[in-house]
Order: C-alpha cells, then structure tokens, then sequence
C-alpha cells in the first residue's frame, strides 16, 4: 500500500532540493524516493504544478499552559466573536488570538504546520501545558522548560556548585518535566520583580546576588554538555525597554561562543533615537547574529489588530501594564519557580511605537543573512495570532507589497526605517529553510522538517499560485505521518501528534538535594512533582518520541 | 497495605503528602491524624458488597444503565450536564458529551466561581500560589476565619512552615484575620500561636473589605472617637506599607453571595493599587469541589470558563441565563446528569426531571432516574487534579482496587450510544 505524489515541485533545503521534479511515495508513516519493493502503488496524485515542502515546525508558539487559559478567560469577546462549529470530525471551539485547544490544532494543520512547540512550561504546570498539547490535535508538540529564575538553580549558582551539578539539575528537570528544550526568561529577573525589583539589566547583582549573565552562562553551558540539541532559548532581560539592543548584544556574548538562541527577538533590538526617544537597532542586532555563527533568532513579528500578550515575564508585563487594550492585566508570581503576565494589546499602525515594531521585525528578517539561523514566529499570540504567518510570509517574499503596506503605516515611523530600500524577497527555498528544514535542524528532530527517504511523512503540498499568501494559507494538501488530513484548506481526518522530548543522562544523586529542597519547601513532594511516561500516555493523553542526546 | 505521597482532592489545596491504609474497601487516613481530613477517606469506605446501578431506585446492569441514560439525554430537548465534581479525564469526556448533545455545563459550585472569573475578565488579577506564599510572604491577611476549617492544613502547611527559603520575617509571617459579626470563629484560631485575630462588629466580610479599601485609598485621621475596625485597619495598612510581600486570602463562598463580585473587585484594585509600590498579591482559595480542574478543562477545551451552553452549536460563556439553579428553577432543562466523584454527599439538587448520576459509590440516590456509581479519583482511579491556584496540577493514585468503574469509561460509553 503505497501513495504516489507525482510530478510536484520538491523543496527541502536539507537535501538541497530547490524545486526540482521529482516523485515522492509514501508507505505506511515514512517517505520513500522509490517504490519499495513489493510495494503496490494505491493512490496517485497528480501534482503538476504543485510545490512540496515537509510539513511546516513553529518553533515558538504559546499553545498551552497556564497562562493560556488565562488569556482565554481575559479574552471572551474574542472568544465569542470567533465561534467553530463542529462536524462529524471535528470539535467545536472557539478563538482567533487564543484559540480552544482543538481549534488550534486544525488552524495549524489547515496550514500546513505538522508540529509545535510551547516554549514557556513552567516545571510546576508541565502537566496542564500538556494535557493542553495532548488536546491540540493534528500537529506533533513539545515544550521547553522554563529556568533561571527558580530558587533551587539561583541558590546552586549563588553557591558556586560545580557546572556538573548545574547540568545534573537541569537534566532531572528535562527528565521530571517531559520537555524538549530549556527555557530563560528575563534571567533573575522574575525572581527579582518577587522581591519588588522593577527592573534588572544583564550585569546588574539580582536579589539573589548573581547577574544575569551568569544564569546565562550556567544554563547555556548545562544545556550543551548535556547535549540538548536546542540551544539554551533565551527571552533576553529589558525586553520592550527603548536602548535594549545593547542588553541583547550583551545576551549573545554571555553564552561564550556556546550556542543560544534568542527569541522574539524583534522586542530586543530596539535604539532609543530620535524625537520619541525609540529607534531601530536592527541593523546592529542583524549584524550581530551575521558575525556571530553560534547564535540563533526567531523574530516575533507583530502585526497590527488586537491580541493579548502572554508571558513569563512578570516584571516586564508589569512595566507594560498601563499600555494594556483594553484596560485590564494579570501578573502572578509562581511556586518559587516562575511567574507569568498575561495583558491584552492592540498593535495599531497609526502609532509611532507600534509601525516601528512591526518595520524592525522586518527589517531583522530581511538583514539576517542565513535563513537557517532565523525563524518565523510572531511569538504567538504575543506578536501576532499565528494565523498571520501566510500574510508574513507574502511581507517577506514580496517587496512591492511589503512596501505598499510600509506606506500607509506612521509617518515619522517611515521616516525612522531604512525598510523600503530593502530590495531582499525571500525564495521559497529560503521560505522552506526558516519554516521546516532549519526548526527541525536546531530542535534535533532528525526525521522531521525534510523529504528525505525514510523521513516522516509530514508534507504539505500547495498549489502554486501568483499569490503566496492565498497558497500558504491554504494548502491543497497536507499528510501528517502519511495520512492526508487536510484538501483543499480542509480538515479531512483527524490525527493526534506525539509530543517530542529529550532525556539526558544524569547523576542521581541530585535527587538528593533536590528531596530536601520539595521536603522542606515546596508544597508538592517530589516524586508528584516528576511525570512518568506512563502518566503522559494513560493521564495526560499524549505518546511521547524520545530524541537522542548528542553529547558535546 | 500502606500509601506514601497520596494526594487529597477534597479540598483545593491538594496536599499530597499523605500516608492511607487500605484493606480491601477500606481507607483509612493515617497520617495527618490531626485534622479533619481524615472524613472524607472514611466517606469512601466500601464494608461488603459493591452498590449496584440502579434505576428509579432498582438495581440493574451497569450496561442497562449506560443504555438508559443514554436514551434519557438522547430524548431530551435541552439536557444539563451539572456537578463537574471530578478529576481532568472525566471532565474531559463530559464536555464531549456536552458538546455531541448540545447541553449546558454548570459546576456544583458555579455560584463561587463565577465573581472571581467575571472579575479576571474585567480587570485580570494578580495572584501567587501556595509555595510562593509559603516561601515569600511576610504578610498575610485573611478575610474570614472560616477558610481555615475549609482549607484545614493552609496554616500548617503553607502559612506557618518550619522551614522557609526566605528571611526569619518569612518564617515567623505576620498573620492577621478577620471576622465579622455574623462569622462562626474557626477552631483554628486558639491551635495556631501567633495569630492576629479580629471580630468586628461589620455585617459582612465585604463591608470590611470596603473599608480596607477606603483606608488604603486615604488614611482617616484617628480620634477617640474613631471605631475598633478603622483602627485596626489603619494600623495594618502601616505594618503592610513596611512588609515586604503581602497575601490576601479570600474564600467566595464566605463573601456575601449578592455582593461577591464586587468585593472581589474592591479586592483586586486594592492590590493593583498597593502594586504601584510595594509587593502585594491575592491568593483565593478554592477548588474542593474540583471546580478549578473543571473550569481549566472546559477553559482549554471549548476556549471559554464555565458554564458554558453549547446548544448553539458553539460553546458560549454565559453564566446569567443558562447557569443550572436557574434553568432548574425556570425548568429550562429537561434532564440533567450529576458528574460527582469526590464525596458522597454532593447529591444532586432538588429537581423532577429525569436525573441521571454518575456518582460516588456510597451516594444515597433513590430519586435519581440513573444512578451508576463509580471509582473515587485518587483512591479508587488514577487521575489528575488542578490545585486552588491554578497552576499546579497533582496526580491522584489508585490505591484501591475493588473493580469500581471509572468515570470517565462510563461517560464515554453513554456518549458512544447517543
């Protein structure tokens, strides 16, 4: 039982394939370049005219947890403005910033996207984030868990105890948590805003008597002797503040020439010029990520319209609150852990602040030079709901549009942007590195983000059409693990993804500190506190694939 | 054979460091002994033979059962799934009923529940969590003594530990309660050293509430004249000016029931406007009855809290019209399931519709039209539980096993029929 895709167009950047014809099959989950022996050949498609990709990776996306329910409550209006009925196949739900569950799932996969990742787990609400993922259906998911401003891991750096007990930690966490990757965000500053800090820069002694950097440093060198394939992925400190570029410079150069990937970065190459005192640095920040090979971006697009911004970052949602749209915020602090802020805001293109924002997302996009070290995300919902990616990428593909839509934006912001000189369109080639082939890359997922043979069968099949927003959002098919469960933009079956985790090896004795920090501490104990993987499968609902460590 | 680390889920606090004995269909709470927590193990006590399903009162199959029930929602014009007092996997499979038959979902506590939600949608809020509490706070103000006997183990577990991660001032916190004059005063009062406790001569936990309100706006000039309540309200806003992180806790079901979202409004300016400059945060309590793992599925799931009407076609938030005491009052519903799993006591309310119950095996329910009793979460099935904070989420064990069903199973199979 084999299926034939015929005569499409095949871009995969891991096998530099820049739409050459070729015919792809498919048997049972995996992609064959030929018919395998004793194979039959039961379903053709003609896909003259079509372009083939793998199915699409959103490698930052907040789709589960906590502080996505809370931004649903927040969000009801929006809620009730988008309602979705159900079919035979599929739920009801409702949402277009903060889709339900399943809603967001379908929107995905009526995109193409074939996995997504959470990056905010905190370890205390691992379990809710995936049960949240369990119940997205169609995509794959996974979720990186959120360090640096816990109490134990400042504690251990505070004390100076040696780098292989750091990464004994970090491991036991990626083990307890079920998670993919780690995440800090505004490294000690959480923890600081807890004491009624306001604001932390990256070299600046936090309550717990430690810089940022050295949470940096701690945590990306855990993570790479460790052998997470995701490098340490960094929400840096003072994001949104005026003259953060040099705070995020600063994030770059403090992981010592280990990997670190920078997210949304956008929010953190900001100049502090001219007559509002706001400009763009992302010329300097593109240019530091060109010369810098060990530094990776996802850029956190916005777009203009409502949506809600959900983080971790307490203490600066807190410093954003009085900009909130409407007028209501919500800041928690979290089981000695974390914390997060949940505030909604409208990106309006008639403000200054706001049409800078979206230039400098561009901008960053445009003046990276290699697609494989920056990544497509409006850091939903935070920039943008991640339905937008189709009219992002027409932004990035098409400069004469992009220049149109640079035009009716702020005045004195046009005049604050080098953007409409930018002659770049990205290709589809490109398209397909940033969107598949380099998430998949830099998550360590070797079957997934490629045509290759033996590669999972994730392939997302367009149309080709003049308009590259109509054919990204609406792909004429989608397989998910050889099954088509999307035609023509259409959920035509439904599938549950896996979530995708990673399980280094550590020493055990840091159980032992560890039960005397929850004994005496915390009011979870520890072996509650740890989900099995047989508690993942019977409880919270999802498979899990295990990605292999690669030892640096 | 003895438990370790067993989860409680009958009360929000989900502690989880309990020690159970269990001896076939007996459970026994063996360590804490000194609370009242041991009750609800001793609720779910089975001494002989399994109860039977019944309906109307007469024992049946479980499989005539399922298929009665089914006919029962099937037939209904506008069914009501009520309750809700279960762990994540059964109300995971109770909205998708919910959902294929186009029924309302209402929680048996909705009426507590929805102040705090009308007021995160109005305003958001600011909030911590239990260790967060245990381990930061200095100051901590509770509204009503009664949330002790509520929450039994709050003060020993999370208000006065014996070890913080904090200074002495974390250690030794600061705790101060409020009654008013129509409150029963908590035992835990006189158990506890060093608790600041008043009983003022208010008629409500709100009017207290709003004269702390009125305080932290503007500070009154003290005469002799000036009452015992002012006073003290004066003086902790003072101490609280000076402490370094500031809990308030609250329990709606305390708050006047008509005035609850108000004063849990007043309650949440109180805190933005004390944010402006030093560190403080509110801490409600609640969740005995599951409702804060209810409202996150049903959150996550339809995309909107509880109670949520779904006859539309689309989930729809709508507490006013379509909340369960109304549409039983209004006879708006014409059959109603009662989802609850965590005590035997939580019956349905009152109603002449068709009733079927999905219920806790030592539930007394000769009325009810279906009455399938099923496995405890955390004692008899293995679960998951969301914590009066929201954030935490505790797994609950199996620690029996004396073939009661699961409730989600049972839920699933109606569903499969309809």
């Amino acid at each position: 039982m084999a299926i034939k895709l015929s005569g499409g167009k095949i871009y995969d950047p891991a096998h530099q394939m820049d739409g050459v014809q070729q015919d792809l099959f498919i048997v049972g989950e995996k992609i064959y370049h030929a018919l395998p022996e004793h194979e039959k050949v039961t379903q053709t498609y003609d896909l003259k005219g079509c372009i083939v990709m793998a199915g699409a990776i959103d490698l930052h996306t907040h789709i589960g947890g906590g502080k996505v329910n809370i931004a649903r409550i927040m969000m009801l209006e929006d809620q009730h403005q988008h309602p979705q009925e159900g079919d035979h196949i599929c739920r009801t739900g409702c949402g277009h910033i903060v889709p339900s569950t399943f809603s967001a799932g379908y929107r995905y996969a009526e995109m193409g996207y074939t996995a997504c990742f959470e990056p905010a787990v905190l370890p205390v609400n691992a379990r809710q984030a995936h049960m949240e993922m369990a119940d997205t259906p169609m995509v794959d998911k996974g979720g990186y868990v959120l360090l640096g401003n816990d109490d134990f891991l400042l504690n251990m750096i505070q004390q100076g105890v040696e780098q292989s007990t750091i990464n004994d930690y970090v491991a036991w966490i990626l083990h307890a948590s079920q998670c993919i990757g780690v995440k800090v965000v505004n490294p000690g500053g959480i923890h600081a805003f807890k004491f009624n800090q306001r604001r932390l820069d990256i070299d600046e002694k936090s309550p717990a008597n430690i810089t940022p950097r050295e949470i940096i440093k701690k945590l990306s060198r855990a993570v790479h002797e460790l052998g997470v394939p995701h490098p340490l992925h960094v929400h840096a400190s003072n994001l949104g503040i005026p003259g953060n570029f040099k705070t995020t410079l600063a994030t770059m150069s403090a992981a010592d020439g280990l990997p670190i990937h920078l997210t949304h970065i956008q929010f953190h190459s900001y100049g502090a010029e001219g007559d509002y005192n706001f400009s763009s640095a992302a010329c300097e920040i593109a240019e530091a990520i060109n010369s810098t090979p060990n530094v990776t971006a996802d850029v956190g697009q916005i777009m203009f319209g409502q949506t809600i911004t959900t983080s971790g970052d307490t203490m600066m949602q807190y410093f954003g609150h009085e900009h909130a749209h409407p007028k209501k915020w919500t800041v928690m602090d979290i089981e000695c852990e974390a914390g997060c802020g949940v505030i909604p805001f409208k990106y309006r293109d008639k403000s200054f602040v706001n049409a800078l924002q979206w230039a400098i997302g561009l901008e960053i996009f445009l003046q990276v030079e290699d697609p494989w070290r920056v990544f497509l995300t409006t850091d939903h919902p935070n920039g943008a709901p991640f339905t937008s990616y189709p009219h992002l990428i027409k932004l990035l593909m098409n400069r004469s549009f992009r220049n149109d839509a640079f035009s009716i934006i702020h005045d004195e912001a046009q005049k604050m942007s080098n953007l409409a000189s930018m002659e770049r369109e990205y290709s589809l080639y490109e398209i397909a590195i940033m969107t598949r082939a380099a998430p998949a890359k830099i998550l360590g997922l070797s079957d997934h983000g490629h045509l290759g043979e033996g590669a999972s069968a994730n392939i997302t099949i367009y149309t080709q059409q003049e308009d590259v927003e109509q054919m990204f959002a609406k792909p004429a098919m989608v397989f998910k693990n050889g099954q088509l469960i999307v035609k023509e933009g259409q959920i035509v079956d439904i599938v549950h993804g896996i979530t995708h985790v990673i399980k280094p090896e550590y020493n055990e004795d840091i159980e032992k500190p560890l039960k005397d920090y929850f004994d005496n501490y915390q009011t979870i104990s520890l072996p509650n506190f740890k989900i099995s993987d047989d508690e993942m499968e019977e409880c919270i609902g999802s498979r899990i694939t295990v990605h292999p460590c690669v030892r640096n | 054979m003895q438990f370790t680390n067993v989860t409680c889920p009958h009360c929000g606090l989900l502690c989880d460091d309990l020690s159970v004995e269990v001896n076939e269909g007996l459970v026994k709470l063996t360590n804490p002994t000194n609370n009242s927590c041991a009750s609800a193990f001793e609720d779910a006590c089975i001494d002989g033979e399994l109860p039977s399903a019944q309906i109307n009162g007469k024992n049946v199959s479980l499989d005539a059962a399922i298929e009665r029930a089914s006919e029962i929602l099937k037939n209904s014009s506008q069914p009501l799934i009520n309750g809700m007092i279960a762990d994540v996997q059964a109300c995971r499979a109770a909205i998708a009923l919910t959902e294929k038959i186009g029924a309302v979902m209402d929680h048996a506590n909705s009426n507590t529940m929805r102040p705090n939600i009308a007021v995160m949608q109005r305003m958001g809020k600011v909030k911590t969590t239990l260790s967060e509490a245990r381990n930061r706070a200095d100051n901590v103000i509770i509204f009503g003594s009664q949330a002790l006997d509520r929450f039994p183990r709050l003060i020993s577990r999370v208000l006065q530990p014996e070890k913080s991660l904090g200074s002495e001032q974390t250690l030794h916190k600061t705790i101060t309660i409020f009654d008013a004059n129509n409150c029963e005063t908590s035992e835990q009062i006189k158990q506890h050293k060093g608790l600041n406790y008043h009983q003022f001569d208010a008629v409500s936990l709100d009017e207290i509430i709003q004269a702390f309100h009125g305080i932290i706006q503007t500070t009154p000039e003290l005469s002799d004249d000036t009452d015992d309540m002012t006073r003290t309200l004066v003086e902790l806003k003072n101490t609280l000016l000076n402490k370094n992180y500031t809990v308030l806790i609250w329990n709606t079901g305390l708050l006047d029931a008509i005035a609850a979202e108000q004063t849990i409004q007043t309650l949440t300016l109180i805190i933005k406007t004390l944010m402006k400059e030093i560190r403080c945060v509110g801490m409600p309590l609640g969740g005995s009855k599951g409702e804060i793992t209810a409202n996150q599925v049903i959150t996550w799931q339809s995309g909107v809290p509880l109670t949520t009407a779904f006859m539309s076609g689309v989930p729809i938030h709508d507490p006013v019209t379509h909340n369960a005491k109304s549409m039983l009052a209004n006879r708006e519903a014409d059959a109603m399931l009662w989802l609850s799993t965590y005590r035997s006591t939580d019956t349905p309310p009152n109603t002449d519709i068709p009733t079927i119950v999905i219920g806790h095996a030592n539930m007394q329910c000769n009325d009810a039209a279906v009455f399938i009793p099923v496995g405890v979460p955390g004692i008899d099935t293995r679960g998951l539980a969301c914590r009066t904070d929201s954030v935490a989420t505790l797994p609950l064990k199996k620690i029996r096993d004396i073939n009661l069903p699961n409730a989600s199973d049972i839920i699933e199979k109606i569903t499969q029929q309809i």
